[in-house]
This record gives structure tokens, C-alpha cells and sequence, in this order.
């Protein structure tokens, strides 16, 4: 854990990641029409190399659905799955998970379940968030992750990442969502909780 | 067959000289992996750069294009490297989500730099695989400077044959 952020800050942005993912897990839930368990978010400040290996192994192929956040914290909402999740809920939602459809499932998924997410984010704190348009790829996990970071964190070598896991009961389907804001957006955001420096 | 893989991870960098050592930046997005090679004494380097410009910056040397380049060739030549005898190869600089023109897409920027920077110091560059839209691992060889580029789902291929090991036979040539 880094120095940079106080234990009771870490907490109370855990606790804010944690009724984010769970207002995404009930949109999940109504979506699929099956229950979806929460893990115990973290919440890390980390150097961009470290947070890579927090997240998972490099070169394994997952799909990533991003959704930049826009408004008075700037960041991206990522959602990460390992293919065969993806191919779990497309299977769910009755399509093909390599046709063009099957993309666009993944793409609008990430869409509601982030935009649960952020709305949570936003009664919670106060805060105006507008997200963009979700954009997926489908590729190495160190790629999507690095490419989110360097286009995010920028000139900073300091990711806040706020990781909670959906998984979808009776089903090997695990969804992450990491949660990166800007470093000024981080600072907005601990000073809206009462917890800035 | 590699004795021992040194990770190179997003703003690092990393020089050898020792035969069986190979370098590696798994999973690169938008970063580049530039690899300088001094085959004939088998002297190489890796520097995984994030972003294009350090803007006065001067923390860590390998994540900014400006700083990570002249920064990997002194390290290269202080293990021995001879700059004029450097080759580079790039790999990376994905554009990894379909909409460009945002700060996603920092990987054509990142090439951009990267090359601007060994233009200045007139090393030239044998072979990249850049661009595109998939992540890409890079690996060398330190020994004989060959280098492997693999993308997402792919197999591994060479990008740079380097120089091969010189047996004690030919040595006597």
C-alpha cells in the first residue's frame, strides 16, 4: 500500500467501491435474471508496473469494456473479464460471443452495469459524472490496463485503483471493475468525502 | 532457450550483457517496447515507455520517450555498447480501443517520439511492429540481439535475427 493516502481514506474509498458494485451487481442481476455475489472491493494506490500485477496476469486474454468519466472527476470505469466470462453472459443473453453481435452485447453490458456503478459513485458523493460511450477490446490484460492507465493516471506514476469482482452465481463468469480516476479527481473526490489533505 | 527472464514492466528499463539473458515487456498497449541492440559483443537493452513527453518532468527515466532513449543508450554504453553499431526495434504503440482521437490513443504519439529521439542520436531502426490495434509482447535475446514480437493470440515471431552465436570454430576465422 502506498503512503500516498491514508488509511482511512483507502477505507472510505473501499466503502464507496463497494456500494458501487453493488448497485452494479443488481443491474447485472436484472439483466441476466440470476443472482450476482460481490467480492470485498480493494482499494490501492499504485505505482502503474505494480498495479498491472495487482490486476492479473499480462499476457492473459480478457475483454475490457471502458467507459470514460467525464464532470467533476475525471477517470475511466474499467471492466475487465476473462474471455470465457465473456462468452458465459453472452451465452446468457442468447448470442454468439465471437459474432459482431456478441461484442455489442459486451459493450452495452459494460455500459449499464458502469453507468450503475458511477451513478452510485455520484449520489454518493455529490459529484456531477457524465460518462462517455463504452469502447471494448478484446486483447492482452498488461495492454487494456496499460493503455487505460498511461491515457488516465498520464504524467502521474500513481493509479488509485478501486477493484471489485461480480460473479455471477452457479457460473464460472467473473466480472472485475476498476475504477481510475485522474489524480485531481481523486483529490475531488476525498474532498467531497471530508477526507481531503 | 532463455536461462533467465527479466521483466521489464510499464516505465522501466532494463541493459545486459550476459549470455542467456532475455528481456521481456508482456502485454504492451499503447507503450512501446524499444529494444537496442549491439549484437557483436551481445550487449542489449528494453525500455518499456508510457508516454511521449516527460514535459520538465525528471522522475522516472523510462517512462517518458524524451528521457527513456537517451537514458537506455548510455546505460547500453557504459556496459560496452557502441552507439554507432545500435539497432532498434519497436514494438507497440497499439491503438487499443476503436475510437481514436482521445486520450486512449497515445500509442501512434508514443511511436512518434520514440523515433524523433533516435533520429537525434542517429541510431536507425531495423524493424518495428507498431501500431494496429492489438497488444503485443516483446522479447530479446541478449546474447545474439534476435528479437521476437507475439500478439494477442498469436505465436511468436522474429522481428530481428540479430547475430548468431559464434561457435570456438569460427572464432578462428
Amino acid at each position: 500500500m502506498s503512503s500516498h493516502f491514508t488509511e482511512m481514506q483507502l477505507d472510505a474509498l473501499r466503502e464507496l467501491a463497494n456500494i458501487g458494485s453493488g448497485t452494479a451487481s443488481t443491474s447485472l442481476s436484472g439483466m441476466l435474471g440470476r443472482s450476482v455475489d460481490i467480492s470485498v472491493p480493494a482499494a490501492a494506490a499504485v505505482s502503474f508496473a505494480d498495479a498491472i500485477e495487482l490486476i492479473g496476469p499480462p499476457e492473459e486474454e480478457v475483454t475490457g469494456v471502458a467507459i470514460g468519466v467525464v464532470g467533476e472527476m475525471d477517470g475511466i470505469v474499467l471492466l475487465l473479464m476473462r474471455t470465457e466470462a465473456a462468452a458465459v453472459l453472452c451465452g446468457m443473453l442468447g448470442v454468439d460471443a465471437e459474432s459482431e453481435m456478441g461484442q455489442s452485447a459486451i459493450g452495452e453490458i459494460g455500459n449499464i452495469v458502469g453507468t450503475a456503478y458511477l451513478n452510485a459513485f455520484a449520489q454518493m458523493t455529490g459529484l456531477t459524472l457524465e460518462p462517455s460511450p463504452p469502447q471494448s477490446a478484446t486483447d492482452m490484460l498488461g495492454a487494456i490496463v496499460s493503455t487505460v492507465l498511461a491515457g488516465v493516471c498520464g504524467d502521474d506514476d500513481l493509479a488509485l485503483i478501486l477493484d471489485s469482482d461480480l460473479r455471477v452465481e452457479g457460473e464460472d463468469c467473473n466480472v472485475s471493475f476498476l475504477m481510475v480516476p485522474t489524480r485531481e479527481g481523486v483529490e475531488e473526490l476525498l474532498g467531497r468525502l471530508g477526507l481531503g489533505s | 532457450m532463455s536461462l533467465d527472464e527479466t521483466m521489464v514492466r510499464m516505465g522501466e528499463m532494463a541493459v545486459s550483457r550476459e549470455p542467456g539473458d532475455t528481456l521481456v515487456a508482456l502485454g504492451l498497449g499503447s507503450c512501446i517496447g524499444l529494444a537496442l541492440v549491439d549484437p557483436r559483443p551481445g550487449i542489449a537493452g528494453l525500455a518499456h515507455v508510457v508516454l511521449p513527453e516527460s514535459a520538465g518532468r525528471d522522475e522516472r527515466v523510462g517512462r517518458f520517450a524524451d528521457h527513456a532513449v537517451p537514458a537506455l543508450v548510455e546505460q547500453l554504453q557504459r556496459l560496452g555498447a557502441v552507439r554507432p553499431r545500435l539497432k532498434a526495434i519497436l514494438v507497440g504503440g497499439a491503438s487499443m480501443f476503436a475510437l481514436g482521437g482521445n486520450a486512449l490513443d497515445v500509442g501512434p504519439r508514443n511511436e512518434a517520439a520514440v523515433r524523433e529521439q533516435l533520429t537525434a542520436l542517429r541510431i536507425s531502426v531495423v524493424a518495428t511492429e507498431t501500431g494496429g490495434s492489438r497488444g503485443r509482447t516483446i522479447r530479446v535475446d541478449v546474447q545474439t540481439g534476435r528479437v521476437t514480437a507475439r500478439e494477442a493470440g498469436g505465436i511468436e515471431a522474429e522481428l530481428f535475427a540479430g547475430a548468431p552465436v559464434r561457435l570456438a570454430l569460427g572464432a578462428a576465422a
